[in-house]
């Protein structure tokens, strides 16, 4: 049994890290915006099909092979910047103080414009790039064989985690995001430029979203359909996690992981839908998430 | 120092200021008496950006306010605090004094120096420095939003009915705190709106009496006494 769980577990970890950073940066967007952004995972397959798209290039001109790693990070922020500013600025900020109806449907009107342009863009058959996996090889620990390129991407969730309560906690940046996060009105009164922040944390969110899309080609690759299929799940840790809860999230990606390791070895009809299991069980017990607080109402 | 003239101001298509105008001098503490409802709060609110006005204008030291966003108000010297205070509840006493150090990216000295300051004016500050936001009663939270209004306030105070909701002692204790800080700091214009303002009796060098969204009437100190028996 342990032979068979513990890969198994690994596997879905590693799977979960990609997910938290998608989920990240959707919590992220929504404590600080107050949005729920519906076309997030547009941008983890963008990130995907930047990141493949480069990689690929890297490989056929013959470059060294080592570049494809900061290839991942350069993708995730090119997508960042190129679709960031620009998204918030012109259509996001419209939906302020609109309620959710308004913001739920802009944001679906632009995935969906965003999954026709990936179309558009990069054609409809899938991208498959896995030189950093093969550069990295394989670790045998107890007779398990295990990719480091999975480990890898744990421990980068990690780093992500604890980069971010460095930055919220030690930078002028990170304690004024805070600021606003806790009272919008109060940092524009006190001096901060909400609207300037309000972008930087969008494109954050994006950065994320598109870091986990470039992460998590070289292990899965990348096809039409993966920006929906990324969303919902997404959508599932933060939501079980607590919208708005960094800690929350990484807590739910891995119970998620969990839940998929114990479904695939014991239900394997119940693979796909053991995520939607847990964060029904979760928001029936808890409606504001592991993390969560319920909102307090100002009159 | 700070001058307002016709502001009319809608919330909803409804029409919440109709005409008010005032001015505020460097030294002089002034009193805006109204009852709930009358456009106290909302003229604040207005002067610190965070509602358009219809028509008017708000000048300070001949700077006009209306095109500039609220985050750049403050940066002008303007310094508020809210009713409902506004603390943040994760920082401590002294973080939240110190958000517009942070904002105004501040030197280490002039930080200090500010600080000490506010320290020195409001004593009880320094004794609460290390507790969180949200772990300070309401009345200390007037006082905290007071010291983080003062990190601003190089030009003019507004305090948005600091009394409402403290229990007598504690209003009293910030009447003094007031009285005190008026006499200590006489570099910057003050406004205090009040919908009872017998504990401001002391320090209103000017009251303002605002009645449906329009200035009543300008009256001296002395009439104050008049309104409380009314």
């Amino acid at each position: 049994m342990f032979q068979t769980i513990v890969p198994l577990f690994v596997d879905a970890l590693a799977n979960a890290a990609l997910i938290f950073f998608v989920a990240f940066g959707l919590t992220l967007v929504f404590s600080v915006l107050r949005i729920l952004n519906v076309a997030h995972g547009s941008f983890y397959s963008i990130g995907a099909y930047v990141s493949a798209s480069i990689g690929l290039w890297i490989v056929s001109a013959g470059l060294n092979p080592w570049l494809t790693f900061p290839a991942l990070l350069v993708s995730a922020a090119l997508v960042a910047a190129l679709f960031g500013p620009l998204i918030e600025r012109t259509l996001v900020q419209w939906t302020y103080g609109r309620g959710e109806a308004v913001q739920i449907l802009m944001t679906f009107g632009l995935f969906l414009i965003l999954e026709d342009l990936q179309r558009l863009v990069f054609g409809v058959s899938s991208y498959y790039e896995d030189t950093p996996v093969a550069l990295l090889g394989s670790i045998e620990i107890g007779g398990i064989i295990y990719l480091n390129y999975q480990l890898l991407l744990i421990a980068l969730a990690v780093v992500a985690l604890v980069a971010m309560r460095v930055f919220i906690g030690h930078t002028r940046m990170g304690r004024l995001l805070a600021v606003v996060v806790a009272d919008r009105e109060i940092s524009e009164a006190l001096g901060i430029d909400t609207r300037r922040m309000f972008t930087i944390a969008f494109t954050l969110g994006i950065f994320l979203a598109a870091l986990g899309g470039a992460l998590a080609t070289p292990t899965a690759g990348v096809a039409p359909g993966l920006g929906a299929d990324t969303m919902v799940l997404a959508f599932a840790v933060a939501a079980i996690g607590g919208l708005g809860q960094v800690e929350g999230a990484a807590l739910a990606a891995v119970i998620v992981a969990a839940a998929r390791v114990l479904a695939i070895y014991l239900f394997p009809a119940l693979d796909a839908v053991a995520p939607y299991l847990v964060m029904l069980i979760v928001l029936l017990v808890r409606p504001y998430g592991l993390f969560g607080k319920p909102a307090i109402r100002r009159i | 120092m700070l001058t307002v003239r016709n502001l009319k101001v809608e919330i909803a298509g409804v029409e919440v200021l109709r005409d008010v105008g005032f001015s505020l001098a460097a030294g002089k503490a002034t009193v805006m008496v109204g009852r709930n409802g009358a456009g106290k709060t909302t003229t604040l609110r207005a002067i610190m950006g965070l509602l358009p006005w219809k028509a008017g204008s708000v000048r300070i030291d001949g700077t006009e306010l209306g095109p500039l966003p609220g985050h750049a108000r403050a940066g002008l010297g303007i310094g508020y605090a809210p009713e409902d205070r506004r603390l943040i509840a994760d920082f401590t006493v002294e973080e939240n004094i110190l958000v517009p150090a942070l904002v105004r990216r501040m030197s280490a000295a002039e930080r200090t120096r500010r600080l000490d300051e506010v320290y020195s004016l409001l004593p009880q500050l320094a004794v609460m420095r290390a507790r969180p936001g949200g772990g300070v009663s309401g009345g200390q939270g007037k006082i905290v939003a007071l010291g983080r209004a003062l990190m601003l306030a190089d030009k003019v105070l507004l305090l948005d009915e600091p009394f409402q909701g403290l229990a007598p002692a504690l209003a009293l204790e910030y009447a003094r705190t007031l009285a005190h800080l008026h006499s200590n700091k006489r570099d910057i214009a003050i406004l205090v709106t009040e919908s009872s303002p017998k504990l401001l009796n002391s320090i209103a060098d000017a009251t303002l009496h605002i009645e449906r969204g329009e200035i009543e009437s300008l009256a001296s100190p002395g009439d104050v006494g008049g309104l409380q028996h009314a």
